[in-house]
């Protein structure tokens, strides 16, 4: 460790840089609060009107949410499945174009939401009837998976495959070497992959405007469409609710999965 | 237990060939060292007894049986590999009882085995810990405690000192062997040391280019290699060309520029007379004579055998080691002398020297 050297000035800036971090989050939670039709800060006294106002059915938040969790799960998972093997594939042999593999599996993460979006738009006319659900899932489907296998290759990248030799060499076949010894290895950058997948999914927006139909819509459309009507202070409780909901799952990562699993 | 043979075993990749026709038999019990430089085929040798690569050709025994057709899993091959391989996310104990596991195990007497073979490395009272809170030497007792609990028929040691400190490195060695002798296991170490080779096996295996160069006792292979190669690779530091000039019944007279030099005669190996030969000697066997001894060899008519290989030379330079001091001496062969005396004394850079090379300490290869 090196010794501790504090510059006022320096204390100064990084203490208005995580102001400046905080300060509109601070603000949308506070306002959330506010018994006025418009959202004030300082709020105007205490009241919990526009949260009880997300649970009204007219305003279809909770259905949005429940599209937002089946499409964001749903991709996850698969995308573990399909991520995870390709990782393995990339990581375990040696062959010729693994790089340009890798490029090619992560590529969806460094093509523009829209021109993408378009791009699907074009096949689901060409196929039609595509259902509503299906044309938002195979969009977060595809650009969901490289947040799993870039997660996922960079712990394999250093994984010490002697490891499976060892746990053959004491008798365990094939699968149980991938179940009780790759896996639990792997399984930081896995879960690390899928949380940040399934984050970006659940808040889609470019792509899931341009893809959703009206009767399938997910929750970050649905605000965006209640934004354009009417902009009272339900969109900061949502918003508030929406923060608190990542902030958990980051917690929950954190204490199951932890930091200390990359730093051995 | 068992014995083990490898017939005809041979391994390529692509066009190199790893391993060539090789063959090897192992009784039972015994402890054999695969000695030989990075890439002289011993790792593949290994990984193919363990399973991890198919040969190309030839068979794997194992007490008569072929296992070439035997997935890894199923072979009973106990691995200790060079870096330990302990599973980071396990404990000493789950890391020692994991083989047991698989064979699915009553609890009770996993634990039986487990606490009998960690008391048997040592590391009782450790169970709990994760590897990366465990000392090297520790991490290795693991490693080896867990490749011996399941009760491998083989025993395949892969550089198993090579990572450890040399206080640690003598420790374990006494500790492996205590532990082989004690269960009796056929084992096999791989090893670029032949130090550890010599120490550790009852056989030694010279390798070089996928072919077995030389098979002995330690103290064969030690002290008389079969070749010059050899020679080179078990610590041999001075290498004399030569002629062999007389034949005797028991010993050789060879010409090294200009100056004759008395060899014992090798078993089995034929030098005849006109041949071009190298003598090699091991560095702490050329002793270093002080004036004192040169007198008493004057006056003293039994001492002639010794008289007879005593050279004049000029020290070029004087290096301490610690345990020894290696020196070189040019002006005795066009080749420089290497002698390596335990106390040194004598003249330093620049100064004359008197060396003698006893008459059966030189090895004799023919050119």
């Amino acid at each position: 460790m090196r010794d501790k050297r504090s510059n006022p000035l320096c204390a100064i800036v990084a203490v208005l840089i995580m102001l400046f971090l905080i300060a509109p989050l601070v603000v949308i939670i506070l306002a959330s609060f506010t018994p006025t039709a418009l959202i004030t800060f300082p709020p105007k006294g205490f009241s919990l009107e526009w949260y009880a106002n997300i649970f009204s059915k007219s305003n279809n938040f909770i259905s949005g949410l429940a599209n937002s969790l089946k499409i964001g799960l749903g991709a996850t998972v698969l995308d573990i499945f399909i991520g995870v093997t390709a990782s393995l594939a990339i990581c375990r042999y040696d062959f010729k174009g693994k790089n340009m593999l890798l490029n090619y599996f992560t590529s969806p993460m460094y093509v523009p939401g829209v021109s993408f979006a378009f791009v699907l738009l074009q096949v689901y006319s060409q196929v039609g009837g595509v259902p509503g659900w299906a044309r938002i899932f195979i969009g977060h489907f595809i650009i969901i998976l490289p947040y799993i296998i870039r997660n996922t290759v960079s712990v394999l990248h250093v994984f010490n495959w002697t490891l499976e030799d060892a746990a053959t060499s004491l008798g365990a076949n094939p699968v149980q070497v991938f179940f009780k010894v790759t896996i639990p290895l792997a399984k930081p950058g896995i879960l690390a992959g899928a949380l940040l997948a399934f984050l970006y999914s659940f808040d889609e927006v470019a792509l899931s405007s341009l893809l959703s139909t009206p009767r399938f819509v997910t929750l970050p459309i649905r605000i965006m469409n209640y934004m354009e009507m009417s902009f009272d202070p339900t969109l900061a409780a949502i918003s508030t609710l929406l923060i608190l909901c990542s902030l958990i799952l980051v917690v929950l990562m954190e204490k199951f999965v932890g930091l200390d699993m990359f730093m051995r | 237990m068992a014995t083990l043979e490898l017939k005809d075993l041979t391994k390529k990749f692509g066009d190199f060939t790893a391993v060539d026709g090789m063959n090897l038999q192992v009784e039972d019990g015994e402890m054999i060292a695969l000695l030989g430089g990075s890439g002289c085929g011993k790792t593949t040798t290994l990984r193919m007894i363990a399973g991890f690569t198919e040969p190309f050709s030839g068979s794997i025994l194992v007490d008569g049986k072929d296992i070439g057709k035997v997935p890894a899993y199923k072979r009973n091959v106990g691995i200790f590999f060079q870096n330990y391989a302990l599973f980071p996310h396990m404990t000493v104990y789950e890391n020692v009882a994991f083989g047991l596991k698989i064979q699915k195990l009553p609890k009770a007497e996993i634990k039986e085995r487990v606490d009998h073979i960690l008391a048997l490395v040592r590391l009782f009272g450790m169970e709990k810990r994760y590897p990366r809170e465990l000392s090297g030497g520790q991490q290795q007792r693991v490693a080896l405690a867990r490749a011996l609990v399941t009760r491998p028929s083989i025993l395949l040691l892969d550089e198993p000192l090579s990572n450890l400190d040399a206080k640690l490195r003598v420790e374990m060695q006494v500790e492996i062997k205590r532990i082989q002798k004690k269960l009796g296991i056929t084992t096999i170490i791989v090893t670029h040391d032949h130090e550890e080779a010599v120490s550790l096996a009852d056989r030694v295996i010279v390798m070089n280019a996928g072919r077995i160069l030389q098979v002995g006792t330690p103290k064969e292979v030690f002290d008389h290699p079969n070749s010059q190669f050899v020679a080179d690779f078990m610590g041999f530091s001075t290498f004399i060309k030569g002629k062999v000039k007389l034949e005797l019944p028991d010993r050789l007279i060879v010409d090294c520029s200009g100056r004759d030099i008395c060899v014992t005669r090798p078993e089995g190996r034929e030098v005849s007379e006109g041949d071009n030969c190298t003598l090699a000697i091991r560095s702490e066997n050329i002793a270093i004579l002080s004036d004192e001894d040169m007198e008493k060899l004057a006056y003293d008519k039994n001492a002639l055998s010794a008289q007879e290989n005593t050279l004049k030379g000029r020290v070029e330079s004087v290096t301490y080691k610690g345990h020894s001091t290696r020196i070189e001496v040019s002006g005795c062969f066009a080749e420089p002398v290497y002698p390596a005396p335990i106390d040194y004394t004598g003249p330093g850079q620049g100064g004359e020297i008197m060396l003698h090379l006893p008459a059966d300490k030189l090895c004799i290869y023919k050119n």
